[in-house]
């Protein structure tokens, strides 16, 4: 089902209207500021106020920050799963590299990369009875998903094809855990 | 709608029509439940061709028309090469609507993830494999170990 519309941020021309790239703001209203501050400034007045508000933090940082801790979370899941079913290591481990690819590529997204230092150890997490690893894993990958395509329409479009992707992984994922005999 | 929602959309549907024609081709080499797979899937890509060609006409758009064939990308004399096929005319269709996840139509960018996600899907019930980036350039699935569900 469609995503609900955002509205668009009051700087921003309407979405149908092709749109220079996030997040500089469209050269004429950075004109515009500056010649509006000018005649204030010359009259003595202090101009910043005549600049409006400051920017809004940009959507893209908060989305990538939740897709980053999420996938830390699933990666001390996989950990943790790997640890109780040492039987399904040998398949387990290929889903557990690419969700440490996944956050790799997140992470690089950020202008000021967080630490690289993943998630917590194996030896911090309980592991899961053998029975239910598989159940969780296919659960987590499916709500994981869902959720990161929650917001696509507020981010930029590079980092919607990202998050999509990584989507779609996942949910491959919960085919692979299903059949092996996780049911969600 | 923008020139750039018009190409992407292009783009989805002449991806449907190749995939439409391949999914023929892959299911002359199946019997049984694989056959009845390839058929499922081939149903779904007739679905989003159908979506993909009314929404361009509601736009006023002419929808591109598929072609009489298609050239494939290795030849398929087998059933494993039927199920090869069958998961790369899926990884095709991926790439395809991470083009309309791209435009700024919340609608179409919604709905272009949901056919990534079944893409994606579709390509890892064929092959067994999953993919760390389904649709993004310069992939390679890794994670087998289960045979396609009947």
């Amino acid at each position: 089902m469609p995503a609900d519309p955002r509205r668009p941020h009051p700087r921003q021309p309407p979405p149908n209207r092709p749109r220079p790239p996030r997040p500089r703001p469209p050269r004429r209203s950075v004109l515009a500021a500056v010649a509006m501050a000018l005649p204030l400034l010359a009259a003595g007045c202090k101009g910043v106020g005549a600049l409006g508000t400051p920017p809004r933090p940009l959507p893209d940082v908060a989305v990538l920050d939740h897709a980053i801790t999420a996938e830390k979370l699933m990666i001390t899941r996989y950990h943790a799963a790997i640890a109780g079913s040492p039987g399904q290591a040998a398949f387990l481990a290929p889903l557990l590299a690419q969700h440490q690819d996944h956050l790799a590529r997140l992470a690089s997204r950020l202008l000021e990369p967080k630490p690289a230092d993943a998630a917590r150890s194996p030896a911090a997490t309980p592991a899961f009875p053998p029975a239910s690893a598989l159940t969780v894993l296919h659960g987590a990958e499916e709500d994981a998903a869902d959720a990161l395509v929650r917001h696509l329409a507020e981010v930029t479009p590079s980092l919607a094809q990202l998050l999509a992707s990584i989507a779609a992984s996942e949910a491959s994922h919960a085919l692979l855990l299903r059949s092996r005999g996780g049911t969600g | 709608m923008t020139g750039s929602d018009h190409r992407a959309l292009q783009a989805a549907l002449a991806a449907e029509h190749a995939a439409i024609y391949g999914y023929g081709v892959v299911g002359a080499h199946l019997t049984g439940p694989l056959e009845r797979a390839a058929q499922q899937d081939w149903a779904a890509h007739q679905v989003a061709r159908d979506t993909l060609e009314s929404r361009l006409t509601s736009l006023g758009a002419q929808p591109v028309a598929a072609q009489d064939a298609y050239r494939l990308p290795f030849p398929v004399h087998s059933v494993p090469a039927a199920v090869s096929l069958a998961a790369f005319l899926e990884d095709r269709v991926a790439t395809a609507y991470l083009g309309l996840v791209a435009l700024d139509d919340p609608g179409l960018r919604a709905w272009g993830a949901q056919q990534v996600r079944a893409s994606a899907v579709r390509a890892t019930s064929w092959s067994g494999r999953a993919a760390a980036f389904p649709g993004l350039p310069g992939q390679v699935a890794t994670a087998a170990s289960v045979r396609p569900s009947a």
